[in-house]
């Protein structure tokens, strides 16, 4: 298993609007698809995802239709709501700005001080 | 309609929860099925591969749980789910349960009741129509700035300012009055109210059957009518409609009933109720050659009014100062002096809202009510921090549950908020209890301010105002307990409570946390405001004593006080000399009888008589100052009564109408007027200030010892007597007095039938002359009962805090003691260990409660007598008090420490 880092505070419910945002998925393939898309790194606790995928639904961000897995089994499914993916798009940008001024701030060397 | 629909949104999201509930519990077994699927894939047997994809879920209900939550659906649910719990909890600790409510009732029922009086004597409006459109109208003297506005005017000044005002769409004038129901002998009063004609319509009464005054009732010579009111009806008639027609008889007059005011309507003075009304033309029936209709300066009229639709208070205000001139200027007594009759036309009307009705008693009681209202609060806080104590103590013994259900997935909040949903519960039963003592202890307040003289009514029932007072208390109350000890039994270290020790977790917490450090600091906020309270009940109390024990001038014992009203008998002023003589020799003759008198007042009495006096000394008292206050007596008053004469000579028979103007004086008098002489042998004039009339000339023959006139409270003001035979016309009533060997009241039968000799029609009174005095101090006796009562109350309350708290001390160190007494502590350390703690907690709360007490005492100056508010034997005895009881309290649990068997705490531990 690959070192996994626990989710920052917060970042969950971007990881999730941004996993949704590549198509209509499940509670479990949301996981799944965090998984892959972060290369495995980012360790979720499986059941933490629902209450996030409760409040993001309350918050009008996502919107969910029951339907059936590719298991053929009865499963939720979530897709992004206009407004969810406005949230997507205004988060992923705050979060680059404060990667790349922490990234900044890391590279520094002491002549540049 | 509001409450329909939200009660619907509550029954709609209960439905609703059912399917969420389902709903969520699908998707949460979907997943750990897909999960379960993926593990299969990889080898695993199902049933394994499903096992741990449930482990890897985690916790599926605290999970579900957080879902609820923010879903949001979820608060009333989880209330209904708590309050359920919390009845279960309080179901399973009785003793715990009964205590809390019982203490609770018994504090928010002191509140309740304090504040439904508050609420009905100061701040309710008057059940008519549009209260608050109502405007009362006052009468102010430019010259005498520093006295208030008053409410008594003349009805010349009534029918000139109902004729000239434009501001009122209805204004009315009234006078409350007692009416004799008998037809001779005992009086049997009702409390009459006397109303123009448009007081009725004015207020929007209606009539609960027949018809109610009119102004066309109103006019001059108009016939005798009354109304009665709905309670009066249904007491004396049985609510029977044939007692519309029928004949009362008032004061000796017969007087035909017209109606019945409608139920709810008792009035516009709060604090009494009329039963019969009559209109103001009517009163001319009462009144001899003299009316009050035509007396200039007879201030009898209240006067309240309606403002018209879009008149402000400030208009009416300005208005009526413009009218003033006018209405002042055609009312002029014509008797007067020319300088008197100068100040009149310059007094002023002014004006003053109503809607609350208007009371002597507001007045009165406003400042004693506001101090009742502190003291109760302070018992509430004592009685809520002793429920504070129970639960931290209970709360180490919950440990262990709140531990189990804090593992399974409760969140703190949560906890926090189950425990106090517990709390709640218990402060509204107790609320619920408490409001049924309030019923009870607000009517037996009522009962206990009420005199002989003055039979307080008021309209108990709860309104709105009364019922939010109450569940803001309990509210308040809960959180007060509550909290803390929430908060810190949530803070269990879940390892230490699960480790089999049920009580190490709170234990550890607690020692760690500096012992009973917040369980001490509760005590001692008991001591301090209980040691509040003690003082102030203290105070009242000495200042009670002080003036039951007050040299009044007069002996007050076996003294009993005949009202006489020869109005009613139909004797005139020239005859009323000699019945009064005849009755009061026959009265001195009864057996058992010491000795009789008769006076036109009795001390204390508020119905003053006074007029300005002057001497031909240099710098005589001038204005106010020259005010002195008159009783005319007969020469038995001052042997009965034991108000010693000092100097010269009593009054005796050879004082007649006709002879010399003689007067007694008291020794304030001989201060005031003659300051360096005696003033036995010299004379004053007493002017009356009629036109035309010159002052009497008066000899003063005799001096007395001061006594009292108005109140106990007063210094002693110049006094003097005259000959009851010098008394003038106008004046109807007399007083009686007898000294008896014996119980007074036992005199009764004889003294009426003696009078009934004389003359049938004389309508008689009766009561003993203690009982007058009594009756002056009802609000000093108010106060120190109650602050007695509720001293001891919160006294009470201190010492089961404290004595709680130290036996929990004691419980938790069992192990400490245990161990001292094992490696040879003597028992008299460990007592000395524990009342250490005791005296802190005392020192600590003494300290507190004495700095709070130097604050409190200012409020309460006013109503003390004979003492400073810092007194010191109050503060001591207080302070002595409080110690005593702490010690005892302290040392009962302390002793058990004592008697720890070492083996025992140390295997326990």
């Amino acid at each position: 298993m690959p070192d996994q880092a626990q989710i920052l505070p917060g970042t969950l419910d971007l990881l999730i609007l941004k996993a949704v945002s590549l198509g209509p998925l499940h509670g479990y393939g949301i996981l799944l698809r965090i998984g892959q898309i972060s290369g495995g790194a980012l360790l979720v606790e499986q059941g933490a995802l629902y209450p996030a995928l409760f409040r993001l639904v309350k918050q009008g961000l996502l919107k969910a239709t029951w339907g059936t897995s590719e298991n053929n089994r009865r499963a939720k499914f979530y897709e992004l709501t206009a407004a969810g993916r406005k949230r997507l798009r205004e988060e992923a940008e705050g979060w680059n700005r404060l990667a790349a001024a922490i990234g900044a701030a890391l590279a520094a060397t002491p002549e540049e001080v | 309609m509001k409450l329909l629909s939200s009660l619907r949104t509550i029954a709609s999201s209960v439905f609703r929860r059912r399917r969420t509930d389902h709903e969520m519990d699908e998707e949460l077994r979907s997943h750990i099925q897909h999960r379960a699927d993926d593990l299969e894939r990889s080898g695993l047997p199902r049933i394994e591969a499903e096992r741990r994809a449930r482990i890897e879920f985690g916790g599926y209900e605290h999970y579900k749980e957080e879902c609820r939550e923010n879903l949001g659906v979820h608060f009333f649910e989880s209330v209904v789910q708590d309050l359920r719990f919390a009845l279960r909890v309080l179901r399973k600790s009785p003793v715990f349960a009964g205590v809390a409510v019982l203490t609770l009732a018994l504090g928010i029922g002191a509140n309740t009741a304090i504040f439904s009086l508050i609420d009905t004597v100061m701040l309710r409006f008057v059940p008519v129509q549009e209260p608050q459109e109502l405007m009362q109208v006052l009468r102010f003297s430019p010259d005498r700035a520093s006295a208030p506005p008053t409410s008594g005017f003349t009805n010349a000044l009534w029918e000139q300012l109902r004729d000239r005002q434009d501001v009122f769409s209805g204004v009315f004038a009234w006078d409350t009055a007692r009416f004799d129901l008998a037809e001779g002998g005992p009086v049997h009063y009702a409390t009459g109210l006397i109303a123009s004609g448009n007081y009725f319509s004015t207020l929007g009464v209606r009539p609960a059957a027949g018809r109610l005054l009119s102004p066309a009732n109103d006019q001059r010579g108009c016939p005798s009518l009354a109304v009665l009111s709905y309670g009066f009806w249904q007491e004396h008639f049985g609510g029977a409609p044939d007692a519309v027609g029928a004949t009362v008889s008032l004061n000796h007059h017969p007087f035909q009933v017209i109606g019945v005011s409608a139920p709810g309507f008792y009035g516009m003075e709060v604090g009494s109720k009329f039963d019969v009304a009559i209109p103001v033309c009517a009163t001319a029936a009462f009144d001899g050659k003299q009316s009050r209709l035509d007396v200039r300066d007879w201030w009898w009229l209240s006067i309240a009014g309606r403002m018209k639709p879009g008149v402000t208070p400030e208009q009416v205000t300005a208005r009526l100062k413009v009218l003033s001139p006018a209405v002042w200027g055609s009312a002029v007594p014509q008797d007067w002096e020319a300088e008197w009759q100068e100040r009149f036309r310059k007094r002023l009307l002014v004006s003053v809202p109503a809607a609350t009705g208007i009371s002597e008693l507001r007045e009165q009681f406003q400042k004693p009510l506001t101090i009742l209202m502190a003291v109760v609060g302070l018992v509430l806080l004592i009685a809520s921090a002793n429920l504070a104590s129970l639960m931290l103590a209970r709360a180490s013994s919950r440990s262990k549950e709140i531990a189990v259900r804090k593992a399974l997935g409760a969140s703190r909040g949560r906890l926090v908020r189950q425990l106090l949903t517990e709390c709640l519960l218990v402060s509204a039963a107790g609320a619920a209890l408490g409001m049924l003592f309030a019923r009870w202890g607000a009517a037996l307040l009522v009962r206990y301010i009420s005199t002989r003289q003055n039979t307080v009514f008021l309209d108990l029932s709860p309104d709105l105002r009364v019922f939010g007072f109450t569940a803001a208390v309990a509210v308040l109350a809960a959180l007060l307990f509550g909290v803390l000890p929430a908060v810190r039994s949530t803070r269990v270290s879940l390892t230490a409570a699960m480790k089999g020790n049920p009580l190490q977790g709170a234990e550890a917490e607690g020692r760690a946390h500096g012992g009973l450090r917040s369980g001490r600091w509760i005590v001692s906020s008991q001591v301090a405001f209980s040691l509040v309270l003690l003082v102030i009940s203290g105070l009242f109390l000495r200042s009670l004593a002080k003036l039951v024990t007050l040299d009044l001038g007069f002996d007050r014992s076996n003294v009993l006080v005949v009202g006489a009203n020869v109005h009613t008998a139909n004797i005139g002023h020239e005859q009323r000399l000699a019945v009064y003589d005849e009755i009061e020799s026959r009265l001195r003759a009864i057996p058992g009888v010491v000795s009789a008198g008769r006076s036109s007042r009795v001390p204390p009495s508020r119905n003053e008589w006074s007029q300005l006096v002057e001497v031909d000394t240099p710098n005589p008292p001038k204005g106010e100052d020259a005010v002195v206050l008159f009783n005319f007596i007969s020469p038995g008053y001052l042997p009965t009564l034991r108000t010693p004469l000092l100097e010269g000579r009593n009054f005796g028979a050879n004082d007649t109408a006709g002879s010399m103007k003689v007067a007694l004086v008291n020794e304030a008098f001989a201060r005031k007027f003659f300051p360096t002489m005696d003033p036995v042998g010299k004379s004053f004039r007493r002017n009356e200030g009629r036109a035309g009339v010159p002052p009497t000339v008066i000899q003063i023959v005799g001096l007395v010892k001061d006594a009292k006139y108005e109140s106990l409270r007063e210094k002693t003001p110049a006094q003097s007597y005259f000959p009851i035979a010098q008394i003038p016309e106008g004046d109807e009533s007399e007083f009686f007095e007898l000294r008896t060997g014996n119980r007074p009241s036992s005199l009764l039968p004889e003294v009426q039938n003696v009078v009934a000799q004389v003359n049938k029609g004389i309508a008689l009174e009766f009561h003993s002359l203690a009982a007058q005095v009594d009756d002056s101090l009802v609000r000093e006796r108010l106060l120190a009962t109650l602050s007695t009562f509720f001293g001891g109350l919160a006294l009470l309350l201190a010492m089961i805090g404290l004595y709680g708290a130290v036996s929990y001390g004691v419980t938790q160190r069992r192990g400490e003691f245990g161990v001292r007494i094992a490696l040879g502590a003597a028992p008299g350390t460990i007592l000395r260990l524990v009342m250490r703690e005791v005296a802190v907690m005392l020192a600590g709360g003494t300290v507190a409660g004495v700095a709070m007490s130097l604050v409190a005492v200012q409020m309460v100056q006013k109503f003390l007598f004979g003492l400073t508010p810092i007194d010191p034997t109050t503060f001591a005895a207080a302070v002595a008090l409080l110690a005593a009881v702490a010690v005892l309290a302290g040392y009962l649990p302390a002793r058990r420490a004592m008697g720890v068997d070492p083996m025992a705490a140390l295997r326990y531990e």
